[in-house]
């Protein structure tokens, strides 16, 4: 099947008033036109282009989610001016990340660094999500700068850095100290979370270190993360000598 | 969450741990190189500190690292050699955790603890290890914990289903022969559970042995796994089995070899060759497993029997008749039923048409079988039998059955059997929310007749769309 940008003029003016609900098999031409794109760069320019046109002003919010999914599959740099200006927005910042957490391009991570110094609340617990979900190294220092602060964000941050997981984002761990005992649990989470990437790419001194690390800060500790944070470093521990089994 | 999923232990620090294991017994020396530096003979020392432990959570990661990590033989040697110096609880768990691992070289530790444990239930898991661990070399030792009283010998049997290798397949064999006679029958289940294909001959001569229960276990081992080669050796065994329960048994051997084995069809012909082939007295014993069978050769067979002069051959072609497992012979049902003055004759035949025209065989469609069903209650003649028919015509699940029982209802000598069928077809919520005015009437009818407190509470329940749990029946 080819592309055909004519026949998608009336599925496109169909879906800018599209409401949830509605009939959806009208712009069935547009997911097939998705299909064809891939395999064919001047019309993934093409329905791109159309489809991030749509994310401005005067697009119903269910059109703007449709066009996210789209934008998720087929979207590149070009794209992410658009939906980075909906970052910001309560009702669009979600399905915006959707496709920005899932474009292959620089760009892309940019704009969720950029909305994470710009938005609060749930909006940024959001970023920092999008940003893990990238495994995007460059953010670690911003994710760090959060360890400190306010609780739910603190721990999201945490758990980001955990699933960054590179040495960088251990270090951030290492050195960070959370001000709510809820944070300080996300935080050992995440230093756990290293040990094992670490330990599953062979790098058991590395591993060594983080559980040692571990073990020695709750070796004293009564409380029950203490005592959780002891049994896990142990299992580690034990996990980084066993160099017969695969980690 | 990483943190919170393992149990919470109270234990001592890790560090002081990591330290200690030197200082362990069990041919740890002190000075080696810290936990930390080493290599995978220090993953064996630290998790021998874990399973030394109180506390269950460590001990946990010690078992963990036991049943799936540190490799390698020596390994396994140094945890089973554990065995002798824990109390009995942690000897059960490292057990369990030493068979999970698979690793023979805990074999003669396992033996050892079998040998000296008292406790029951470490012994168990031993019997237990050594089904998982050992071969054909440990199947004397498991045999003759067969004669132990229960739970080991359970533990024995399940252990020698599960032991490895063809040559304890052969031992097995062997013990069949020269064991306790008493133990022999258990032996033979055990070659069954352990679907042993090679020990299929054996089995063969085991069916014709002096002894009642070697024949009735070998027959029954027969029927688990035999296929058509076995065929002309389980006839054999139904030949020699005594008239009764064990000749019941072992029909039901030949019968499932010729109708649920992977080669049904051909073992059922080489049956039908066989009954062919045998002599009068033999293939009198033999009918009523051809009735069993079925199929369009054996019911020539029955045909010319049942067309025979001679009273006694009809009575065996009847009789296999009536045990079809199918509704293909309806129409000869039907057409002897209307003939029949004999009333055992009749009773034998009636109850044949009530209980093959439900049958799930996908020989008729539902309507034939409501149809089969009409025709058999017009040939009834008593109440009761009429009753049977009520009672069947539940399992068509059908509108029109509901159409067919309806008018019973009216009956006073039919009415209960009419009101369980209807309640029994309102059981089927698809059925009845797909005729719902019709189960509705049928079901405020029954509720205005019946004395039976579950079909009151079934009806009512039935009509406000709830379910019904059906009692599981005691002991299940």
């Amino acid at each position: 099947m080819a592309y055909d940008p004519a026949s998608l003029d009336k599925p496109f003016d169909v879906l800018k008033a599209f409401d949830w609900g509605g009939d959806a098999s009208a712009f069935q031409p547009i997911d097939a036109a998705v299909v064809v794109a891939h395999a064919d760069p001047a019309a993934r320019a093409d329905l791109e282009k159309r489809l991030a046109a749509l994310l401005g002003a005067g697009t119903s919010r269910a059109a703007k989610e449709y066009v996210c999914r789209k934008l998720s599959l087929i979207g590149t740099a070009a794209s992410v001016p658009s939906l980075a200006a909906l970052l910001p927005e309560k009702e669009h910042s979600h399905m915006a990340r959707f496709a920005l957490e899932r474009i292959n391009a620089p760009e892309a991570a940019d704009s969720l660094r950029k909305a994470l110094g710009a938005v609060t609340g749930d909006l940024k617990i959001g970023m920092i999500s999008s940003l893990a979900g990238r495994g995007d190294s460059a953010s670690v220092p911003l994710l760090a700068a959060l360890l400190s602060g306010e609780s739910q964000t603190a721990i999201a941050a945490a758990d980001a850095l955990g699933r960054i997981h590179s040495p960088e984002a251990a270090g951030a761990l290492a050195s960070a100290t959370a001000t709510h005992p809820a944070a300080t649990a996300a935080i050992i989470d995440a230093r756990l979370a290293c040990a094992e990437a670490l330990l599953r790419q062979g790098k058991r001194a590395e591993a060594t270190a983080i559980y040692k690390s571990l073990a020695d800060a709750s070796a004293a500790g009564t409380t029950p993360t203490a005592k959780a944070a002891r049994l896990a470093a142990a299992r580690g521990l034990l996990a980084c000598l066993d160099t017969t089994t695969a980690s | 969450m990483r943190l919170l999923s393992p149990r919470l232990p109270m234990a001592g620090s890790l560090v002081c741990s990591l330290l200690a294991m030197a200082c362990l017994s069990g041919g740890l020396r002190s000075g080696e190189a810290t936990a930390a530096e080493a290599g995978p003979q220090n993953a064996v020392q630290m998790t021998i500190d874990f399973l030394a432990r109180d506390d269950a959570d460590y001990r946990s990661i010690g078992l963990d690292r036991v049943r799936y990590g540190v490799k390698g033989e020596e390994a396994t040697r140094q945890f089973a050699g554990l065995l002798s110096k824990l109390a009995p609880a942690r000897q059960r768990e490292l057990t369990a955790a030493l068979a999970d691992r698979g690793d023979r070289a805990a074999l003669p530790a396992v033996l050892a603890l079998l040998q000296s444990a008292s406790d029951g239930t470490v012994r168990v898991a031993a019997i237990h290890a050594i089904g998982a661990l050992g071969a054909g070399s440990e199947v004397a030792v498991l045999t003759s914990l067969l004669a132990a009283a229960d739970p080991e010998k359970s533990a024995a049997r399940r252990a020698l289903t599960v032991v490895r290798g063809p040559e304890a397949t052969a031992l097995l064999v062997a013990a069949t022969k020269q064991a306790d006679p008493a133990l022999r029958p258990t032996l033979i289940d055990i070659l069954a559970d352990r679907r042993a294909t090679s020990a299929l001959p054996d089995l063969l001569g085991l069916a014709v042995a002096d002894d009642a229960a070697i024949r009735t276990a070998a027959m029954r081992a027969l029927g688990k796994f035999g296929g058509p080669d076995q065929v002309p050796g389980i006839v054999q065994g139904v030949l020699k089995a005594v008239a009764g329960g064990e000749r019941d048994e072992a029909e039901r051997a030949l019968v499932t070899v010729c109708t649920q084995s992977p080669r049904k069809e051909e073992s059922a012909t080489t049956f039908l060759a066989q009954f062919k082939a045998a002599d009068e007295p033999s293939r009198e014993a033999l009918l009523p497993a051809l009735g069993r069978v079925g199929g369009t050769a054996a019911i020539a067979i029955v045909d010319t029997l049942i067309a025979n002069t001679d009273a006694s051959q009809r009575k065996l072609g009847l009789k296999a008749l009536t045990k079809w497992p199918d509704a293909t012979v309806s129409d000869r049902l039907l057409d002897l039923l209307g003939k029949a003055q004999d009333p055992a004759e009749r009773e034998l035949l009636l109850g044949s048409l009530i209980r093959i025209a439900p049958l799930p065989d996908n020989k008729l469609n539902d309507a034939q079988k409501l149809e089969l069903l009409k025709k058999t209650m017009t040939l009834c003649e008593r109440d009761e039998d009429r009753k049977r028919v009520l009672e069947r015509a539940n399992a068509i699940r059908t509108v029109d059955t509901l159409r067919f029982v309806m008018p019973y209802l009216d009956d006073p000598n039919l009415a209960e059997p009419a009101c369980l069928s209807v309640v029994e077809l309102a059981h089927h919520r698809s059925l009845r929310d797909a005729n719902k005015d019709e189960f509705t009437k049928a079901l405020d009818k029954v509720l205005g007749m019946t004395k039976n407190e579950e079909l009151v509470d079934r009806a009512t329940r039935y009509k406000q769309g709830q379910t019904w749990e059906r009692k599981k029946p005691a002991g299940s």
